[in-house]
């Protein structure tokens, strides 16, 4: 409770000496505005507040409601109204009906988990070495991961999609025995290697940071090291394992440009859900609406994941910073 | 149930040998508490028995198995930590069952072991507690459990009082001998605590700088230390120490001297520079001369600072000046340190007159350290009458 003398009900009776009533009429609403807003500058931080909130909820969620707006439009109309004139969820199980999207979803799906689950297994293992075990060459092997992720991924395309297609001998060395491209294993391999080395530094600060003795006392009562990063420093560096996790899965799931020319177009082919939204469109008509409707429905599993990981991702990325 | 036997064992970090050439044989049973200050190698010693570091070199043997090369989960240990290190995302049972539950025992024996631990630390009725919601001493008391659960043949304990607060740690000090009575199995406990060595331990292994220093019952090293680093660290406060020199049937320091029958006592020689040292308690007033058991000559000093512990008064003597004007320079200068009873009328700044305990007098080689003699005998010709100060 504070006793500020500006907040209590008596504090009216000390400047409020009969003169002050009548300068009060003489101000415009604006002066008055603002000297209530000195006197209580909570009341001008809640404007503020609510200002700013609203130009941030306006801009990112602006396109999704003009998303449903343009799903909700019928067929061929491409003056879109600010608010839907008619509104016709159809179209939400049309997207289904017109092309396989359920299996479209699935691919993409498929390989944001398949990477997820190959990330956090290896990552965990390197996090392990990184974060816990001291070995010569530890700095320069965790420096040279880093400049790896610099590599912006499209100038290694060209390498990787012959050596997917064509069989070309590797380094002289070796060839693929089989020809991966339009497999899962085209998107799944190049992918993980991207994502991986952000998941090994969350993971290696994260296991870093687990008391030697609780490893120790997991040595002692019958794990192996193995064992010990299974059993008891990974579940306690959840926060971090999920952040890891959640990232590398939405990474994955929204990525375009190795997911779309690894794969073939069709649904069957192990093309993501790009190409499902994609294959609305024929050579002489565009249907926008379905587009607009298999694009919000693509983004439902992320919204799910995030919404129901929240906590654990807040905490995974501020636990680094404010070590206990 | 077991033995345990160290062989040459050695660990060498990159420039540091942090144990050096260790060898212990610990019977059945035996409680055996490894001290030493900070860094004299203890907790290593523990870790390259326990498993979680390997020995550069030498041998360990738990039982008649060798394991030097075993993993800590095939060693048949259990080990409590300093930092307790409960897993923090399981409850007490599962604390306690996790090796039991690695091992793939049943569920109903699991059941009945668990109970029977928590039974012996006194945490039944807890087990589905978390660790966080407990206090530190119950979350030792679990680590304990966790420990004697599995029934091992040798229990490590690294320092498993250090993080408790005093009167928990007296309590938990009991528990524990309590427990080893029970349970009657081998004990390594390391501690940099005196107290804790001397009170619960059979054998003490007195560490220092990586090497093993004496091991011994507590009162051996308490009343015979083997040179004078243990003499130095086991008791509290500490002994004193001073530079003397033998004279011929005399002890000679800071101008003063004691005589004493050099030929009763091997290894000491007319002019051979020696270190002796006193315990508190085996200096008394002069009034109070009786209780020694071999009363030397009185000295002259002035009291310093006052202690008074209720039980005793630590009192710090300061040598009046010589007649070179030069003080003389005991232990790092901080004067004599002598208890007395609390009832001695005594005060700060006061000359009095003291006898030092010839019977418990230790003599210590001055370049090695190593103890030359545990009292001393006065020279039965000259007798204790001639003690007089040294002419300078």
């Amino acid at each position: 409770m504070s006793i500020d003398a500006r907040n209590h009900d008596d504090a009216e009776t000390f400047d409020g000496s009969g003169d002050g009533t009548g300068d009060e009429e003489n101000k415009s609403r604006i002066a008055r505005w603002a000297d209530d807003w000195i006197q209580n500058p909570e009341k001008a931080y809640a404007v503020m507040l609510v200002f700013l909130g609203g130009v941030l909820l306006t801009t990112s969620l602006f396109p999704l409601y003009w998303l449903f707006n343009v799903s909700m439009a019928p067929p061929g109309q491409t003056d879109i109204p600010l608010l839907p004139t008619t509104i016709d969820l159809s179209v939400f199980i049309q997207v289904f009906q017109q092309v396989p999207f359920a299996r479209f979803m699935f691919n993409s799906l498929f390989y944001a988990f398949t990477v997820t689950v190959f990330v956090l297994l290896v990552g965990s293992l390197a996090g392990y070495a990184f974060g816990r075990l001291e070995f010569r060459g530890k700095t320069p092997l965790l420096f040279s991961l880093l400049v790896l992720s610099f590599f912006p991924p499209a100038t290694l395309f060209i390498p990787l999609f012959r050596a997917f297609n064509q069989q070309v001998p590797m380094l002289g060395l070796f060839t693929l025995p089989v020809e991966i491209y339009g497999t899962p294993g085209a998107v799944v391999t190049p992918l993980s290697a991207f994502t991986m080395p952000l998941a090994i530094f969350i993971l290696t600060t994260f296991y870093g940071q687990i008391p030697d003795g609780l490893e120790d006392a997991a040595r002692v009562e019958g794990t192996t090291r193995l064992g010990a990063l299974f059993r008891v420093i990974m579940p306690l560096s959840a926060p971090g394992v999920a952040t890891a996790g959640i990232l590398t899965f939405i990474t994955v799931y929204t990525e375009f440009f190795f997911s779309f020319l690894m794969t073939g177009n069709s649904a069957a082919e192990w093309a993501p859900v790009v190409d499902g939204v994609i294959a609305f469109q024929t050579q002489y008509t565009v249907r926008y609406d379905l587009q607009a409707a298999a694009s919000l429905i693509a983004i439902v599993p992320v919204a799910i994941l995030v919404v129901v990981a929240q906590d654990k991702i807040i905490s995974g990325l501020t636990q680094g910073a404010l070590k206990e | 149930m077991s033995r345990v036997q160290l062989t040459d064992v050695t660990k060498r970090y990159d420039d540091v040998t942090a144990v050096d050439n260790m060898n212990l044989d610990l019977k059945d049973g035996e409680f055996i508490c490894l001290v030493g200050p900070s860094g004299c190698g203890k907790s290593t010693t523990l870790e390259t028995i326990a498993g979680l570091t390997k020995p550069t070199s030498g041998e360990i043997l738990i039982g008649d198995r060798e394991v030097t090369n075993l993993p800590p989960k095939d060693r048949g240990i259990a080990m409590v930590f300093q930092n307790i290190a409960l897993f923090p995302h399981m409850d007490v049972y599962d604390n306690i069952s996790f090796g039991l539950r690695l091992r793939d025992f049943p569920q109903d024996e699991m059941d009945e072991r668990v109970d029977e631990a928590a039974r012996v630390v006194r945490m039944q009725g807890m087990l589905d507690r978390m660790p966080s919601e407990m206090s530190g001493g119950q979350r030792q008391r679990v680590a304990i459990a966790r420990a004697i659960v599995r029934d091992p043949d040798v229990f490590l304990m690294d320092e498993p009082l250090a993080n408790l607060d005093a009167k928990l740690r007296v309590n938990m000090r009991t528990e524990l001998q309590r427990l080893h009575k029970q349970l009657d199995t081998t004990i390594i406990y390391v501690t940099h605590n005196q107290a804790e060595a001397m009170t619960m331990s059979d054998r003490i292994a007195v560490l220092d700088k990586g090497e093993l220093q004496q091991i011994a019952p507590p009162l051996t090293c308490y009343n015979e230390p083997a040179n004078r680093f243990v003499a130095g660290f086991i008791g509290s406060p500490s002994m004193n120490f001073a530079d003397a020199t033998v004279g011929d049937g005399t002890l000679d320091a800071n101008g003063y001297s004691i005589s004493f029958d050099t030929t009763a006592i091997d290894g000491v020689g007319t002019g051979d520079a020696v270190e002796f040292g006193i315990r508190p308690e085996d200096i008394y007033l002069k009034s109070n001369s009786a209780e020694a058991e071999d009363p030397s000559r009185t000295f002259s000093v002035t009291t310093d600072v006052l202690e008074p512990m209720g039980d005793e008064i630590f009192v710090y003597l300061k040598p009046i000046l010589g007649a070179s004007g030069e003080a003389a320079d005991f232990e790092e200068r901080q004067g004599l340190l002598m208890s007395v009873d609390p009832s001695s009328d005594i005060s700060e700044e006061e000359d009095v007159e003291i006898v030092i305990d010839r019977a418990r007098l230790h003599l210590f080689d001055d370049a090695s350290g190593d103890a030359i003699s545990h009292g001393i005998v006065a020279d039965s010709e000259i007798g204790t009458a001639d003690d007089g100060v040294q002419a300078d």
